[in-house]
């Protein structure tokens, strides 16, 4: 008990946010769990209607109560439920990250995917690229950051 | 290629400036105007009874106009007003509308965002020399008129206004006024003698025409506007470089740390027009429990909570349509200094997306349209 412990403290377990939309990345993930393909446990996921009902401030508001990456997954474009839901949600990512590049605020810590319901391995294999990318890039800063 | 209006309907004219008073003279074209009952009232800025400041009236009755649109207050967003007067439905009977050029790119934007109804609304645009702050205004050092101050280092060529002028105006990337009805230019002109006024638009042209105006002869406006607008653009990129700087989160939490999360920026920009703003909301109040959940994850934070998401939430929501007017930071209680932070925020994300927020009211705004094939790098690998 005791060893997995300090083995944990020693590696740095990214938190990731993750909102997937209900009809393709939401069913990807469930598809990589009945298909019971192994992925990382760092990503704590919210199912949204569609990726296009994703406000920046839910992604701003993860980040900056100390989340360390956040996660955006929808149709592919074309595909979206809602027919265009995906592509606002890609312009609306597209301004926030022009806002937090600006701002000098890591928007690699966003990650936006689009994952359809047959894709479980896509699913699981781009957690594990990002929980690996975060782990590299550290602990979000923000998360100390306690006068904001 | 920037949007001028109708060729068909340009009309220049001079007005003759009596007694070296273009305050005086202009308010007694408008009062012309308004006798004329080709508009039914007028929104202008004029004195209050105080004699201390100069707040946007509407006005039917023409004997009671006293209007001062070369006043350098802005008070409030008058794109704002136009919007509370219009936004349940169009005007009825034609209103004149007296804006500076940020408040008419506000205008543009706000119709866009279906918040304001353009029809029966008609644009008299005002060369701008900027505005002072409130109290600056109201209390102004200088011992004369903050209008005849600034008329007078305007003639006289000198930037000594520049030290009472808003930092928002100091940077202003635009000063003359586009998609007006009707334009009344200064600059390039000799203001103490004559003013130029021209129609943009048929309704514009209407106007003017019966008012007792001198044809235009030769003036130098054309050229004084362009090398304002250089000047201008070169002015605002650098203001943009130096403040560039501000950048990682431990100095935005030094920029934001005066705020107190009262959001009358958010309440005084034209932009931000929601009726019911997710700040304002209490969807940041919680059970005591998660308060302290937060607590632990931090060892401690700063109540009120959420002051810096506020800010990076409303720069997402407005930046597009932000005009640089400036108001937000009037507002601000403890004087931060926002438009360092949102000039430089909203040139990179207006660049981005290509948008000149009101310049074009053809354009749509960037958030309600898509192409399926830009911006492809995100969301693939």
């Amino acid at each position: 008990m005791k060893d997995h412990k300090e083995h944990k403290k020693e590696k740095f377990e990214p938190k990731i946010v993750g909102f997937l939309c209900n009809w393709c990345s939401y069913a990807g993930a469930d598809l990589a769990g009945t298909s019971r393909i192994q992925y990382p446990a760092n990503v704590r996921i919210i199912r949204v209607m569609c990726s296009g009902s994703v406000d920046s401030v839910y992604i701003l508001r993860a980040l900056l109560d100390g989340a360390d990456g956040v996660f955006v997954g929808g149709c592919h474009p074309g595909d979206c439920h809602y027919i265009d839901g995906n592509y606002k949600a890609r312009r609306r990512m597209v301004l926030l990250k022009n806002i937090l590049t600006t701002l000098g605020m890591e928007p690699e810590r966003i990650w936006v995917r689009w994952i359809s319901a047959s894709e479980g391995q896509k699913f699981a294999e781009t957690m594990k690229d990002m929980t690996e990318a975060i782990r590299k890039m550290g602990p979000n800063p923000i998360a100390k950051q306690w006068n904001i | 290629m920037e949007y001028l209006g109708d060729e068909n309907n340009m009309s220049h004219k001079i007005l003759k400036v009596k007694g070296g008073d273009p305050v005086e003279s202009c308010n007694a074209m408008l009062k012309e105007l308004l006798k004329s009952k080709k508009i039914h009232a007028l929104l202008v800025a004029q004195e209050t009874p105080t004699k201390k400041i100069s707040f946007p009236v509407l006005i039917s009755d023409p004997e009671k106009l006293n209007a001062d649109i070369f006043a350098p207050i802005l008070p409030v967003a008058t794109a704002s007003i136009v919007s509370k007067m219009t936004k349940f439905e169009a005007a009825k009977k034609p209103i004149g509308v007296v804006m500076r050029p940020c408040q008419i790119r506000a205008f543009a934007e706000l119709v866009k965002l279906n918040q304001a109804n353009p029809e029966n609304i008609i644009i008299i645009g005002v060369d701008c020399l900027g505005t002072f702050p409130v109290n600056t205004y109201a209390d102004f050092p200088e011992n004369k008129s903050p209008t005849k101050y600034l008329i007078d280092t305007f003639a006289k060529k000198t930037d000594d206004a520049d030290k009472y002028l808003r930092s928002a105006c100091r940077v202003c990337k635009d000063p003359t006024p586009t998609n007006a009805d009707i334009v009344v230019g200064i600059y390039g002109m000799d203001a103490k003698k004559e003013l130029l006024i021209e129609s943009h638009t048929e309704a514009g042209k209407k106007l003017i025409e019966g008012l007792k105006l001198d044809a235009s002869k030769e003036h130098d406006r054309e050229k004084a506007v362009k090398s304002i607008h250089e000047h201008k653009t070169k002015n605002h990129a650098a203001f943009v470089k130096e403040k560039s700087s501000i950048k990682g989160i431990d100095a935005l939490a030094t920029f934001y740390d005066k705020c107190i999360n009262c959001h009358n920026c958010m309440k005084a920009c034209p932009i931000c027009y929601c009726k019911e703003c997710l700040f304002d909301s209490s969807v940041f109040d919680a059970e005591a429990y998660k308060f302290l959940r937060k607590a632990d994850s931090k060892g401690l934070f700063k109540m009120p909570t959420d002051s810096l998401l506020f800010h990076l939430g409303r720069m997402n929501h407005m930046i597009l349509s932000c005009v640089e007017c400036g108001l937000c930071e009037q507002a601000c209680p403890n004087e931060i200094p926002l438009m360092e932070v949102l000039i430089n925020v909203a040139d990179n994300a207006q660049k981005e997306f290509e948008y000149n927020p009101g310049k074009d009211p053809k354009e749509k705004i960037p958030m309600i349209v898509y192409r399926e094939n830009e911006f492809t790098e995100v969301g693939e690998k």
